[in-house]
């Protein structure tokens, strides 16, 4: 590899991993008591991409997102492929077309976490590593 | 006022049962949303406008902010578990030349199942590929859509009922979409144009990079031009009596046959995206048969999404054909021809600019070549003036698109 490139290479994966929301997985939880106990990466996509409205129990899913920004980004681009750009361009899409109504969007992981707790139908994500007493991890990512 | 009190009041106690039904009696699940452009096009021409046919209306200031400006407002009611209210406002300039809001969506939606929604009311007709982001600019690449495209079929909104059904294709998803209903719109210098029974079907294909769409829609389709050139002409071909009689019947009425069928891809892999449709409108009567294709190219860079596009729109018909001895009616005919044709091709070259979350500039020039017998989308500034076709024409259009 040609050392300028490496020197490149090097920088960019400092820069990377100095930040926690790349360092992170995720997990995709539910409630202790949803009747889900797992999902698949495609049933969690199609969900958070809004193709699907239902748990694979036929439970109407209510979506959480985290707030805008790089714990969010990372999510979907580790789930979707898509990055931030795509994604606001696909969730603006489906909206605007009234084809799914978008996740609601909590405050704060601690906010997310409540309304998951309440709510067998509810669906949130946290970085790996975050407490998850009273929640079910239904999918590791990546 | 009193009247007023108490439709407000029942109004309040109904939106309160609807909202009993929300089996989890939380707050009101309700979710806002809007969407907005601030437009600039200026045109190299001071001979004609460039205008947006079905749309707006042409003519204003040198620098146009009627044709791109708009804003659009969203609200949705959960109801129950699997149902839904939908209602979207839409302010843009009209043909009509105002800023008067109207109501883009009103549905009501229900799922079946998680594969199958119904919806009813208000709904977008999905004639092209780009149908339902149509005023979202903030989800295209472009300032707007290709004219020569998008301009081949003005009815977007449909009163009526369509179905969503959405089934898994191995790693893709097929999602059909069969529609029925009536739209109605508005046309420059107080005419109208109507489709009826229109009845058709949408498929697509859905991937994670890759999508395909394909459409095909038929109607009965009504017309009453209202522009003085047309007037004169109807009345002039009624007053020679005979054959040119029957010819007017042909240049406006509520007797037509309509269809109109679309083909596209979109293919995104983060970094490149490639966009392509291909669209065609036959019509027994009233407006022209057309076809029109368009291809699209961006590379992301950065927050810069720079991107070129090719679009091209071809008569295969004129509105009628006839032969008139008098010089003077075969003139007034053939200008109107000329005028209900959109033909023309343009090379576009521009970028998109991702500043902020939620926000985008786009800069574009387009180049367009007007077609001999058409009009394109370029208007005459005075009748007798500089007519479009055969013209060639430079747009700068600058446009600032959110999202909210």
């Amino acid at each position: 590899m040609h050392p300028a490139r490496h020197i490149v290479l090097s920088a960019l994966l400092c820069l990377l991993l100095g930040s926690p929301a790349v360092r992170a997985e995720f997990i995709i939880f539910s409630s202790a008591n949803s009747r889900v106990d797992a999902l698949s990466h495609e049933q969690a996509e199609q969900l958070y991409l809004g193709r699907r409205s239902a748990l694979p129990d036929g439970t109407p899913a209510n979506l959480v997102d985290l707030p805008a920004g790089p714990l969010r980004d990372r999510f979907y681009l580790l789930l979707t492929g898509k990055n931030p750009g795509q994604i606001r361009a696909w969730w603006s899409r489906q909206v605007f077309s009234g084809r799914a109504l978008p996740p609601r969007e909590a405050s704060s992981l601690e906010e997310m976490r409540r309304w998951v707790k309440g709510d067998p139908g509810a669906l949130g994500y946290l970085p790996s590593g975050e407490a998850t007493e009273g929640l079910k991890v239904l999918l590791r990512l990546p | 006022m009193r009247r007023l009190c108490r439709r407000f009041r029942r109004a309040t106690m109904l939106a309160a049962l609807l909202l009993a039904q929300n089996s989890h009696a939380q707050a009101p699940d309700v979710h806002l949303s809007g969407f907005a452009t601030l437009g600039a096009a200026v045109s190299d021409r001071d001979d004609m406008w460039f205008y947006r046919s079905g749309l707006n209306k042409p003519g204003s200031d040198r620098v146009d902010l009627g044709s791109d400006t708009l804003l659009g407002l969203q609200g949705s009611l959960k109801l129950g578990d699997s149902g839904d209210l939908t209602v979207q406002l839409l302010s843009r300039e009209n043909t009509r030349g105002n800023y008067d809001p109207r109501i883009a969506w009103a549905f009501w939606r229900y799922d079946v199942s998680p594969a199958l929604s119904i919806r009813l009311g208000r709904l977008r007709v999905p004639f092209f590929m780009l149908s339902d982001s149509l005023n979202v600019n903030y989800a295209n690449p472009w300032v707007r859509p290709p004219e020569e495209v998008y301009s081949l079929n003005p009815f977007s909104e449909l009163d009526g009922i369509d179905l969503l059904l959405r089934l898994p294709a191995g790693r893709l998803e097929l999602e059909l979409q069969p529609y029925f209903g009536a739209g109605r719109i508005k046309l420059i210098n107080g005419g109208t144009a109507e489709l009826r029974d229109v009845r058709g079907l949408n498929l697509a294909l859905i991937g994670e990079r890759f999508s395909v769409h394909l459409g095909h829609g038929s109607g009965r389709l009504a017309v009453d031009w209202g522009d003085p050139g047309f007037r004169a002409l109807s009345t002039a071909l009624r007053d020679a009596g005979g054959d040119l009689v029957t010819l007017a019947e042909r240049l406006a009425g509520r007797k037509g046959q309509a269809s109109f069928s679309s083909a596209g891809f979109q293919w995104d892999n983060g970094r490149q995206l490639l966009i392509g449709e291909i669209v065609r409108r036959r019509a027994d009567r009233y407006v022209n048969s057309a076809h029109a294709w368009y291809l699209t190219a961006g590379q992301r860079i950065g927050a810069f999404t720079p991107y070129v596009g090719y679009a091209r729109q071809r008569q295969d018909r004129p509105v009628a054909h006839a032969t008139i001895a008098h010089p003077g009616l075969a003139a007034g005919f053939e200008a109107f021809n000329v005028s209900r044709n959109d033909a023309q091709r343009s090379i576009t070259l521009g970028t998109r600019w991702d500043f902020a979350r939620n926000a985008a500039l786009k800069a574009e020039l387009s180049r367009s070549r007007v077609a001999r017998d058409a009009w394109g989308s370029y208007f005459p500034r005075d009748a007798g003036g500089t007519q479009p076709g055969g013209r060639t024409a430079h747009l700068l259009s600058i446009s600032l698109d959110v999202v909210f």
